[in-house]
């Protein structure tokens, strides 16, 4: 961590990374944060959505047709993985330094991995339209829900245990 | 206004039945988190309800996709809860605080949205079976629906750069107001 010190001083001196922490107006760090939560709550929700249909809820649902909705998530992933980056510049030491970053994106790599597992065993079997979803697939689907909540968790946390703000 | 903000202060700050729990270490960021994890179910089932209104996924009958709702309304139960703890525990950063007022008249516009769905569009949609259109009404709803759980996100996130503080000396941010 030692060897980490002077990149956080170059990065926090960044004009970008002094943007995000300083510039006093709205749409910097209060809007930035606003956009982080609105993709939070469309990639987990719609994750949420359709891992609720796999497991049996709405079972009416023709489960396929669910697959429309992956854009959705996936727009709210990318604005995520954005506005991340850009919370990530204006605040490196503060997220690097603490291990809850680190358990916050381990869930969010894990929930892609179930993403994944989802796609390819349960949306690739069109005859699963109505009929229940095999254990496997319901497995990956609870697994996905669990790492979802487990890195909002993570990530609300981030605010209460950081132990560094800034380097400089 | 200025008499029932007080009144309100005076009244919420006694009580003090969560308080010992809210000020413990892990009480408040347990809320905090929970009230994230009940935002994103409110977003994801009842959005994905409203994006159906909006024509997407249509081989979805509306009736089999409302079976989703209940679970985008417990997502809203568990934030009555956890946001009436907030606001309990702390009444004067929400009382005085214009994100919060704003993010009150967002949950209320969206009530009243909700309210007109069930009241008018509500019992033709459900008939509507896979591959049906929503009726235009019946679609603005949903969109309204979208755009005002979206407004209720950002003011509440907004909630902290707006808390008011004592300033005694400095204020403490950008955008916060001193409370006398």
């Amino acid at each position: 961590m030692v060897a980490m010190g002077p990149f956080f001083v170059w990065l926090e001196t960044t004009a970008l990374s002094v943007w995000v922490r300083e510039a006093t107006v709205v749409y910097a760090f209060p809007g930035i944060l606003s956009l982080h939560t609105i993709g939070m709550g469309f990639v987990a929700g719609m994750s949420a959505a359709i891992n609720l249909r796999i497991l049996g809820v709405a079972s009416f649902v023709p489960l396929m047709e669910l697959r429309r909705f992956f854009p959705v998530l996936w727009a709210g992933f990318w604005l995520n993985a954005a506005s991340g980056v850009v919370l990530l510049i204006g605040y490196p030491t503060k997220a690097l330094t603490n291990p809850m970053f680190y358990l916050k994106l381990v869930f969010i790599g894990l929930a892609l991995v179930c993403l994944k597992a989802i796609r390819k065993s349960v949306f690739s079997d069109e005859d699963l339209d109505f009929t229940p979803v095999p254990r496997r697939g319901r497995f990956w689907a609870g697994a996905s829900l669990a790492c979802w909540t487990g890195a909002i968790f993570a990530g609300r946390l981030l605010a209460y245990t950081y132990s560094k703000l800034t380097t400089i | 206004m200025h008499e029932f903000q007080a009144w309100l202060w005076s009244t919420l700050g006694s009580i003090h039945i969560v308080r010992p729990f809210m000020t413990s270490v892990w009480g408040w960021p347990i809320c905090e988190s929970l009230h994230f994890v009940g935002l994103s179910m409110l977003i994801g089932c009842v959005g994905m309800f409203d994006l159906r209104l909006l024509g997407m996924a249509k081989r979805v009958p509306f009736a089999a996709m409302h079976r989703l709702i209940p679970w985008g309304i417990s997502g809203y139960i568990i934030n009555v809860i956890t946001g009436s703890m907030f606001l309990i525990t702390t009444p004067d950063q929400y009382i005085y605080n214009p994100s919060f007022h704003l993010k009150i008249l967002f949950m209320l516009i969206a009530g009243i949205n909700v309210g007109v769905f069930y009241l008018s569009a509500f019992a033709n949609v459900k008939q509507l079976g896979s591959g049906a259109q929503a009726p235009f009404f019946a679609r603005v709803i949903g969109g309204a629906s979208l755009f005002l759980w979206m407004g209720v996100i950002v003011f509440g996130r907004m909630l902290t750069f707006y808390r008011p503080n004592p300033c005694n000396g400095e204020p403490e941010g950008f955008l916060s107001i001193c409370l006398k």
